[in-house]
């Protein structure tokens, strides 16, 4: 016999929960609340891994292509390099895959044009004009402006890549691809930057990648941003670096000669321009992809 | 107590006989029949004083009465005379005019009474002007007050002197003049008890709980149509839809189409058998038609080459959606081609852009009408049409997280979250989806030549909602029976029909929509009732 009572846990106030675990059994409120808890960890742990994939392509952006190639051989007019499509655009679900840009009919996105022929060259690319409904009239230069309608346009699936550009009351360049998982790329550069990377030709060395998004950025924010001081600047800077070799970059035709030929070519006043860029324009001319680009010019 | 209302009330209807009573009963009746009596009496005598104190004033009034001759209720309109008056339509009344002394004829949207003035607010469609009517040398006292006790949408001809106003008379259409009204009569009087107000009518939904006002439910609605069909809304969206109409026949007679008429009576089921309306027919029954597409077909058979109709498709379908009627106006399209049919959807879709850039350049006033009371996005679309693929529709779905199978039909909300991802991705509110899967396509539809799981069919979409079916049809009477056959359709019935295609036909192919959707989804609406004038439904025979 105790020497003192104490109190029975095994009692009537005991409630079933306790008194199931007594059991072995588990308390269905219980269960669930444990499955909850796995459930909010496991999706931790998946975003957690999402962010770390997204730190490592940020910080090196390179990271998917491969480094061992050698450094630029002789000037080239066509770029040779590929681009991993399915790494670049997404898993090819068995269907076209439909770059859409967005263009104001006032200002014609040239780079994004000269790139489109490049693409055409590497690819199967089915292109496609269309007006959007904010616009009222386009004159037909912009409508042809891709070229001629492929024979075999009816028949999209046998496509890899389409480009199509629609003329929009918009207030800035605007690429869309796959809305689900990518926000919408802004800026004729950048879009420039996304379609070039698709010609697997962007700069290994890191030094030339910056220098050629410098030049680009000089491009947007000088010369077609900037006044008149910030043109002349820019015409002189280009001068100088093409006094020391055939292209921007180098001796690599580069995403950095295309933007700046364009945006050059836009600003207008060509024959003013210095020695070296007018050599290098003629240069850009006798390539052959700039040829889209002259119908638009004043 | 109740034994003897009722006995009061039978006799007063002078049902009941009287025939025993006991005597206490009795003398309880005659107390009773004679407080009657005198109450009655009493009534009757204060009645007559009344109506004397009124024939007294009438009297009083007749007399100062100077301007009796400038107002009243005309007599029915029964072509007694031929006038050569001109009358000017509200909408006309503009600063132009002003210091003219002009009739006009409209109905009383309000009239409001303010001392020795009166304000009328005449409407005639969606226009509308003040007027205003004071006591002076013009109109007497009696006038205004005839003027203010008008019932609303009386039909009133009106003789008035158009005025600049300084300010702008922010709650009428015509906003830069208002009427001096010299002469006002009534040409057709309503009841004073109208089934629904025209302002609740045309408030927004979302303002009318907000303030508590009322606003007029679907069904009220649609029972007194006629008042309905009034409000501006109402006559914005009917005459958008007349230029729908008007559109569609212009687009194609210049495409070089011939318009024909299809019998609606037919003697078998075009679609399949069970949405069909049986009607009798003499000894036999028959079928109003599905839609016209046989009848199409054999016209291009028959060498029309480019053929299109408009007219009424009856659908026996059991459906209470926001989008199905029993009756509908189809305007359907057939064209042969030369070798692919793609030639086709570029004429259909060019007919549709034709359509939604005419409504946009003309009736913008119509769709901001109609935008007052439902507000919507405006509708966006590409030139030309964007054509996506079935496959692609099946991949943009799959990355939103859809399951579904390769070659599975649309369901509607995948229609719906298609509509949105295209929304997305092209900003356009039409597209087509092409290369739909063979197995959930009728019987005539053109295999794919090269994939036998697809077929040459095609969908197009407005605000991710269907609005065309349409396909190659099968032209070949032999491939024509065996696809039949794997559809397990009654050979015999659609005798006729195969019977078309046996002596010599052209490849083709085309597609319907629906004329009442067509409006109700390029205006945003909700609901196909709001865009037919008289609407047919399973659970709806009238007005």
């Amino acid at each position: 016999m105790p020497m003192y009572k104490s109190p029975n846990v095994h009692g009537h106030g005991m409630n079933c929960g306790e008194h199931a675990l007594q059991n072995g059994e588990v308390d269905p409120s219980l269960k669930a609340l444990e499955e909850r808890q796995d459930e909010v960890l496991r999706r931790l742990y998946e975003l957690k891994a999402t962010v770390d994939g997204f730190a490592k392509t940020v910080t090196t952006p390179d990271a998917d292509l491969d480094a061992s190639t050698p450094s630029p051989g002789p000037a080239e007019s066509v770029f040779k390099g590929t681009a991993d499509l399915d790494s670049l655009l997404g898993k090819d679900l068995g269907a076209l895959r439909d770059i859409v840009i967005n263009a104001n009919p006032a200002r014609p996105p040239l780079s994004l044009l000269v790139l489109h022929a490049l693409l055409c060259q590497r690819y199967q690319v089915l292109s496609s004009v269309h007006v959007h409904s904010s616009v009222s009239a386009v004159p037909p230069p912009l409508l042809s402006c891709l070229g001629p309608r492929h024979i075999d346009s009816y028949a999209r699936q046998r496509f890899q890549l389409g480009f199509t550009l629609i003329w929009k009351d918009v207030s800035e360049l605007q690429m869309k691809f796959s809305t689900q998982s990518m926000c919408p790329i802004e800026g004729e550069a950048n879009v420039a930057r996304f379609l070039f990377r698709l010609l697997g030709a962007e700069p290994q060395d890191p030094a030339a990648a910056t220098q050629m998004d410098c030049w680009i950025d000089k491009a947007v924010f000088q010369l077609s941003e900037g006044g008149s001081k910030d043109r002349a600047a820019v015409l002189r800077s280009l001068n100088a670096a093409l006094g020391r070799s055939p292209w921007l970059l180098g001796q690599e035709f580069s995403l950095a000669d295309i933007v700046c030929a364009c945006f050059v070519l836009r600003a207008g006043q060509t024959t003013s321009a210095p020695v070296n860029v007018q050599r290098w324009l003629k240069s850009c001319q006798n390539l052959g992809h700039f040829d889209c680009v002259y119908p638009f010019l004043q | 107590m109740y034994k003897d209302e009722r006995y009061n009330n039978l006799k007063a209807s002078g049902m009941l006989c009287l025939c025993v009573a006991g005597e206490e009963e009795q003398q309880a009746q005659s107390k009773k029949a004679l407080k009657k009596q005198q109450k009655e009496a009493e009534k009757a005598a204060k009645k007559a004083e009344k109506q004397a104190k009124l024939a007294a004033e009438q009297q009083e009034a007749d007399e100062d009465d100077f301007a009796k001759d400038r107002y009243g209720i005309c007599p029915m309109v029964q072509s007694q005379q031929k006038l050569d008056r001109a009358l000017v339509r509200v909408q006309d009344l503009t600063p132009e005019k002003a210091e003219q002394q002009i009739w006009v004829r409209a109905r009383i949207h309000t009239s409001r009474a303010k001392g020795k003035q009166c304000f009328l607010v005449l409407r005639h469609q969606q226009f509308t002007v003040q007027a205003l009517l004071a006591v002076g040398d013009r109109a007497s006292k009696q006038m205004v007050k005839f003027a203010a006790n008008l019932t609303k949408e009386s039909i009133i001809d009106v003789e008035a002197v158009v005025k600049k106003v300084e300010q702008k008379i922010e709650s009428c259409s015509q906003q830069d003049v208002e009427l001096h009204v010299e002469r006002i009569f009534v040409i057709s009087q309503s009841e004073a008890r109208l089934p629904l107000q025209l302002e609740d009518a045309v408030r927004p939904e979302g303002e009318g709980d907000e303030e508590g006002r009322a606003t007029v439910n679907q069904d009220t609605r649609l029972d007194n149509r006629v008042i309905d069909l009034r409000t501006t809304t109402s006559q914005a969206i009917f005459r958008l839809q007349s230029g729908v109409c008007q559109l569609f026949r212009d687009t194609l007679i210049n495409k070089g189409f011939v318009e024909i008429q299809t019998p609606k009576i037919i003697s078998a089921a075009s679609e399949g058998g069970a949405n069909v309306f049986t009607v009798s027919y003499f000894k036999t029954s028959a079928y109003l038609a599905q839609s016209p597409q046989l009848y199409k077909q054999m016209c291009i058979c028959a060498d029309f080459d480019k053929v299109f109709c408009v007219g009424p498709v009856f659908r026996a379908e059991d459906s209470n959606t926001h989008r199905h009627l029993t009756e509908f106006v189809g305007l359907d399209i057939e064209m042969a081609f030369n070798y692919h049919y793609h030639e086709v959807i570029d004429s259909i879709t060019d007919t549709m852009v034709q359509i939604f850039k005419g409504l946009r350049d003309r009736f913008q006033t119509e769709i901001q009408m109609v935008n007052k009371q439902y507000p919507s996005e405006p509708f966006k679309f590409l030139e030309p049409t964007l054509r996506l693929e079935y496959k692609e529709a099946v991949a943009m779905l799959k990355a939103a997280g859809v399951e579904m199978g390769d070659e599975e039909d649309l369901s509607t909300p995948n229609e719906k979250l298609l509509g949105r991802l295209v929304k997305d991705k092209y900003d356009t509110d039409f597209y087509v989806l092409d290369k739909y899967p063979l197995a959930v396509r009728p019987f005539y539809t053109m295999p794919d030549p090269n994939n036998p799981k697809y077929s040459n069919s095609y969908d197009m979409f407005m605000r991710g909602e269907e609005i065309l079916s349409g396909a190659q049809r099968v032209h070949d009477a032999q491939l024509l029976t065996e696809r039949a056959m794997h559809h397990g359709i009654d050979l015999e019935k659609i005798k006729a029909y195969i019977d078309s295609f046996r002596y010599g036909a052209p490849p083709h192919a085309g597609g319907g929509i629906g004329l009442e959707r067509v409006t109700m989804l390029y205006l945003g609406l909700h609901n196909v009732r709001q865009t037919s004038m008289f609407p047919r439904d399973p659970k709806r025979l009238t007005p």
